[in-house]
């Protein structure tokens, strides 16, 4: 499969001199189309640090992001900016849904950014997400109005719709409850395998991580681990 | 439009914020509006009595001479300076003779300053015609036009005789054709007006010899330029209302400047309102704006958001403070003085320009600092 993120000694230092902190150190992974796979951690590890930089909302301090054969280090922030609303979808620990729009206007805000006018193609994509996200019916509701787990699965649904190569999940389920942890990661793996795209899911459950096809462990910086899932039981 | 329609989004979701401040910017404008017309149309009246019924520049004979020629009328007028299209400023030139005489009735004699002039040309200096509050207007052979305060004061009316000691020495017998009312207690008392043959005939004058050429101008406020350039041109002596009137002028000046003053203020006030407005909404909102830009959006669309809120703002607060404006100036109709203010179209418009400006530029630092945060900061805060 070809290589669709290439992650090149990435680090990041917070603060300088003496109060200066190595959050990530000398990171390297090329993640594949399709893949499907997950960052762990403890909390504090930096697996949200690399999170950010491959989703090009920080800068590392050392190394590279190739994204979709672009390189971001030669990006300024409008070209960021711009990669960001076409190539990557992303899925929060809080769903930061706008609260003053509706699910339906939350769903098509990544096409309204990047220019685009609503067409019917897309009003049939919007219903066909609804679908798959099982929100039929609450297109004209306020985002307010829905409980934890109906936001999130919006958040999907808006991270989904701009169809990005690659979905960067950071604790997605981190909010929701097991039911609805579960409905998340069995609808994120029926999106990659129905539709190809690719996920990058950071978590520090690793029973999580073991539903996963390929596992990246970072400790104390650093990616100590990069192992195919032999889907052995669940460590919870 | 999408800045755009995210702006309308987050002043409707605040609705009792986005009306408060809608409603004081409506009360700045509304106040910059009235004061503004309130003294634009007080200084009007008090110019227009002052200026309205009397000569702008009186052309008067150079030194050494007694008379000036009726044509320097016309030369007074092309001589004059132009305004930008080309026109003569003076719009009005009419050669008067002036004289004084004295009013005997019994016992009582008062004093009155005569113009004598063809009654055409009376009328475009004075306005008497629609002045006249007793009588038709018209100065035919031997008749007099006198003032309200005069025809009270000695019980004249149309159509009474009246004996006037001239100064040939001769008392000549006058009809009152017309009582006037200038609006001024000073010109209704003393002020009379003469036909031209009898006041030639007073001051044994020929028929092309005048005291002084009055004359009215475009430019109220031109007068000083136009005396002394047709003095130079003309070499005449020229006198003007604005040198006669410098404690008037600069009385006015000093309201003016005081209006400005609360104006500015008023604006500086609002200007102050929907900046902390706008930077209390720029706090509230950080957790949208970042995730909008987290999914793409750019720095310089997200900034707009602000410039279109307060352009909303702006607009909302600067329709509301015209009406306003509009009200309190109806409102004023109804209070007991002896002018009514009148609402200056440019003004308004002046003024509505003034507010959107300020709304835009109040929202220069919650755009600048909306346009620099970093989506990490609202996604890593949680």
């Amino acid at each position: 499969m070809a290589e669709l993120l290439v992650a090149e000694t990435l680090g990041k230092i917070y603060g300088t001199g003496d109060a200066a902190t190595h959050a990530l150190t000398g990171v390297s992974f090329v993640v594949a189309e399709g893949e499907f796979a997950s960052i762990v951690g403890q909390s504090g590890s930096g697996k949200s640090t690399l999170l950010n930089l491959i989703g090009l909302l920080d800068t590392p301090s050392a190394g590279r992001v190739v994204l979709g054969g672009t390189d971001t280090s030669a990006l300024r922030r409008k070209g960021r900016a711009q990669l960001r609303n076409e190539a990557l979808g992303f899925v929060f620990q809080f769903h930061y849904l706008l609260p003053e729009f509706s699910v339906w206007e939350n769903l098509t805000m990544p096409a309204q950014i990047a220019g685009q006018r609503v067409t019917g193609e897309d009003r049939t994509r919007v219903m066909e997400m609804l679908s798959l996200l099982g929100l039929e019916g609450l297109e004209r509701k306020n985002a307010n109005q829905l409980s934890g787990g109906q936001k999130q699965r919006v958040a999907i649904g808006r991270a989904l719709m701009n169809r990005p190569r690659l979905i960067l999940a950071d604790e997605p389920t981190g909010n929701l409850d097991t039911t609805n942890t579960e409905a998340v990661y069995e609808l994120f793996r029926r999106i990659n395998r129905e539709l190809g795209t690719t996920f990058l899911i950071v978590t520090h459950d690793r029973a999580v991580a073991q539903q996963t096809d390929r596992i990246l462990e970072v400790r104390d910086g650093e990616l100590v681990q990069d192992v195919r899932n032999d889907y052995g039981p669940p460590v919870r | 439009m999408l800045s755009f329609k995210i702006a309308a989004r987050f002043l409707r979701s605040s609705p009792a914020q986005s009306a408060l401040i809608i409603a004081g910017i409506s009360v700045g404008i509304a106040t910059q509006v009235f004061v503004g017309s309130l003294i634009t149309s007080l200084q009007a009246d008090l110019i227009d009595s002052t200026v309205g019924s009397s000569p702008h520049v009186t052309l008067l004979p150079a030194e050494g001479d007694t008379s000036v020629s009726g044509s320097l009328a016309d030369e007074a007028v092309a001589a004059a300076p132009t305004d930008s299209s080309g026109d003569s400023l003076v719009s009005v030139a009419v050669p008067v003779r002036t004289l004084s005489a004295i009013y005997a009735d019994g016992e009582d004699s008062v004093p009155l300053s005569i113009t004598g002039g063809e009654a055409e040309g009376l009328d475009a200096i004075y306005g008497l015609a629609e002045k006249l509050t007793d009588g038709t207007y018209g100065l035919g052979e031997a008749q007099v036009i006198v003032g309200t305060g005069f025809a009270e004061d000695y019980g004249v009316s149309a159509g009474d005789t009246l004996p006037l000691l001239l100064p040939s020495g001769q008392t000549g017998e006058f009809e009152v054709s017309g009582v006037f009312d200038l609006g001024a207690a000073a010109a209704n008392d003393r002020l009379a007006f003469i036909d031209s043959a009898s006041s030639a005939e007073a001051l044994d004058m020929a028929d092309d010899q005048y005291s002084a050429i009055q004359m009215q101008l475009t430019d109220v406020f031109a007068s000083t330029d136009v005396a002394n350039e047709l003095a130079k041109s003309l070499g005449v002596v020229a006198t003007d209302w604005q040198t006669e009137n410098e404690e008037l002028l600069s009385g006015l000046a000093a309201q003016s400047a005081s209006s400005t003053m609360i104006q500015v203020f008023v604006l500086v006030a609002v200007a102050l309102g929907i900046a902390s407005t706008l930077a209390i909404s720029a706090v509230q909102k950080t957790r949208q704006i970042g995730i909008l830009k987290a999914i793409g959006m750019r720095d310089a669309a997200a900034g707009r958001i602000f410039l279109w809120q307060a352009a909303l703002l702006g607009a909302g607060g600067t329709l509301g403070g015209i009406g306003l404006g509009y009200l309190l100036i109806w409102g004023f109709s109804f209070a007991p003085v002896p002018f009514s203010v009148s609402p200056e179209p440019a003004f308004i418009a002046i003024s509505g320009i003034i507010g959107m400006s300020v709304a835009l530029a109040s929202s220069i630092i919650p755009a600048r600092s909306t346009s620099r945060l970093d989506p990490i900061e609202v996604i890593q805060g949680g």
